[in-house]
């Protein structure tokens, strides 16, 4: 069974009285265990691709599968439960929450899940500790490097065991040991873990780590 | 549980400190107009109050407790007969003149008894006594007399109406509404002084029942022995008269007006930082649901934020209400917060609060989900 399947996804939005289509039919399966690098230009529909297959934002058409279960986008609660249950995300920004520690972070995500109390507390640690944050865990992210932010971050991503990474320029701001580092960690998830790793990026390192680098351009999956 | 929204809240401590004080500012206008009406109120009825009177007779239609008009004193015989009546005295209330040691003129109002000892006015004496007042042109003042009267002492010597008197008492919280200061002196004496107007007239007879009697019979059968009267329990005379200057004065609209505007102030303060907070921690709110969290969770921790804004504003409003009281007690008003008062103001706080936090709510709803992708 595919990770992802998404067949003839097509994303069209209103702007002002024009109407602009961004994806244009977009088709990809992802493995188990499999890292895809997606590449592309600035306006090549990456973005709008990944937050649909995240589940944060609806297809105008076509078709998408996560984990076997269909994404329909005429029911939002539904998409929420796929992305509570089978994706984690990893941003470029990182998003942490500032007022919470690196390990209220990642707890704050399990209790999303319905995770809580003390077995929050245990999950969380043992995340960072996988992703070599352990002695990191009381630090406020305005106190963590970059490179630390985002293990905090994919420590986040792993919670409740996701199916699926969906990673937005991971190492976009990341200087190039760390980045190496995180990318990395990404492998080892993936052959370790058999999670599915969907990374959107510009940087040509990740082309090492990734079984597949898929190409994106004007709203289109190229083969 | 993490609580995102009260360290998100409490994380950036100026902006935390700019809402609870503008909620606390409103919270203090609120606590302190109202405790200023109440107190203003309250001396409109504190008398009556005090006096302990099951009820009052008073002249047909008198309006409120300072403007009535004189009937006759005999009428107190019929009312002593009165099954249930286990005693009863004739009152004079009168606007008199005092004259001042800078030859200026102050208006007093004299409350006149034969007997006050008998009643509970006046129900605090700060100097002197008012035994024998009966057996001269003794008078007592409220001590709040020497605002208008200058300073004076027990002992001093005034004219009252053209008459000497001496002063023998000072008495401590009689006011009126108007804060013109109350005087106490023996009943005949007040007829003397205003022959024209009180001789063998009286303005109330106030009216103590036995123990166990049936306050409507007794107050039926006064109406019916006294058909030139009106009858009053003490809490309708009071209600009466405290209704005439809500009414009457505009002080009512004033005070609602204060308090619409106080509690206007507090949620436009509360709504404006909280959206702006909603705004700058959209990109958050937004990564909060990429992680699986829902709307209604985003909603909670705003609701949770407004509900904390409410309750420590309110507390550091309702701390500089109670310390302002000597200050204005000074001006000679009084600043009354009943615990009515402040429960009310408290649960108003909350939900103003929470109606705030729901301009943010459609802001929340329509999130970009792109937005967290953003750089």
């Amino acid at each position: 069974m595919f990770t992802v399947v998404a067949e003839d996804v097509t994303k069209t939005f209103r702007e002002g009285r024009e109407t602009v289509t961004v994806l244009k039919g977009a088709s990809l399966h992802v493995e188990p265990g499999e890292v895809v690098a997606l590449e592309g230009p600035s306006g090549s529909g990456k973005t709008t691709f990944l937050s649909i297959l995240g589940c944060l934002l609806s297809a105008t058409s076509g078709n998408v599968v996560i984990a076997g279960e269909k994404v329909d986008p005429a029911r939002p609660s539904a998409c929420q439960a796929v992305r509570r249950r089978h994706i984690g995300f990893v941003f470029q920004q990182f998003n942490l929450f500032p007022a919470l520690t690196a390990a209220e972070n990642v707890e704050y995500a399990l209790n999303l899940k319905g995770v809580d109390g003390a077995a929050a507390k245990e999950q969380a640690r043992s995340l960072l500790e996988r992703v070599g944050m352990a002695d990191r865990m009381r630090f406020l992210p305005r106190d963590l490097s970059g490179g630390q932010k985002q293990r905090v971050a994919i420590a986040r991503a792993l919670v409740a065991s996701p199916s699926l990474i969906l990673a937005d320029e991971p190492t976009a701001n990341l200087d190039a040991s760390v980045a190496t580092q995180v990318l990395e960690l990404f492998s080892e998830l993936a052959r370790r873990e058999q999670r599915s790793l969907l990374i959107v990026t510009h940087d040509p390192r990740v082309r090492h780590v990734a079984d597949r680098v898929v190409g994106i351009a004007d709203g289109r999956i190229a083969a | 549980m993490v609580d995102l929204g009260l360290k998100t809240l409490l994380f950036d401590k100026v902006r935390f400190l700019i809402t609870v004080s503008g909620v606390a500012f409103a919270v203090t206008l609120v606590l302190v107009q109202g405790g200023l009406f109440v107190g203003l109120l309250d001396n409109s009825t504190i008398t009556i109050e005090k006096l302990g009177a099951d009820l009052w007779i008073t002249s047909k239609n008198s309006p409120n407790l300072d403007f009535v008009h004189q009937f006759p004193e005999a009428n107190l015989y019929r009312a002593r007969s009165v099954p249930g009546v286990a005693r009863a005295d004739n009152l004079i209330l009168s606007f008199m003149q005092v004259a001042l040691p800078t030859g200026a003129e102050e208006t007093t109002i004299v409350y006149a008894m034969t007997d006050f000892s008998r009643w509970g006015v006046p129900w605090e004496l700060a100097e002197g006594s008012l035994a024998g007042l009966e057996s001269g042109s003794f008078v007592a003042f409220d001590e709040s007399a020497s605002k208008r009267f200058g300073a004076f002492g027990v002992g001093d010597y005034r004219e009252v109406n053209g008459q000497r008197f001496r002063v023998v008492g000072k008495t401590r919280g009689a006011k009126s509404f108007t804060t013109t200061p109350l005087a106490f002196m023996d009943f005949h004496r007040a007829q003397e002084l205003q022959p024209d107007l009180l001789a063998g007239k009286t303005s109330y007879i106030v009216v103590k029942l036995a123990p166990g009697a049936d306050v409507a019979a007794a107050k039926t059968e006064l109406e019916r022995r006294l058909p030139y009267n009106d009858v009053y329990t003490a809490k309708a005379w009071a209600d009466r008269s405290r209704d005439y200057w809500v009414a009457n004065t505009g002080i009512g609209f004033n005070a609602f007006l204060t308090v619409f505007l106080g509690c206007l102030v507090g949620v436009v303060v509360v709504a404006q930082t909280l959206y702006t907070s909603t705004m700058e921690h959209l990109k958050e709110f937004g990564t909060v649901k990429a992680i699986g969290g829902s709307n209604l969770d985003i909603y909670r921790m705003l609701g949770q934020q407004a509900s904390v804004a409410a309750v420590v504003g309110f507390l550091l409003g309702y701390v500089p209400a109670q310390l302002l009281k000597p200050v204005i007690a000074s001006a000679g008003l009084k600043l009354i917060i009943r615990p009515q008062l402040t429960a009310s103001v408290f649960v108003g706080t909350v939900v103003l609060c929470l109606l705030s936090a729901i301009v943010s709510f459609r802001k929340v709803k329509n999130i970009d989900p792109a937005l967290v992708f953003r750089s």
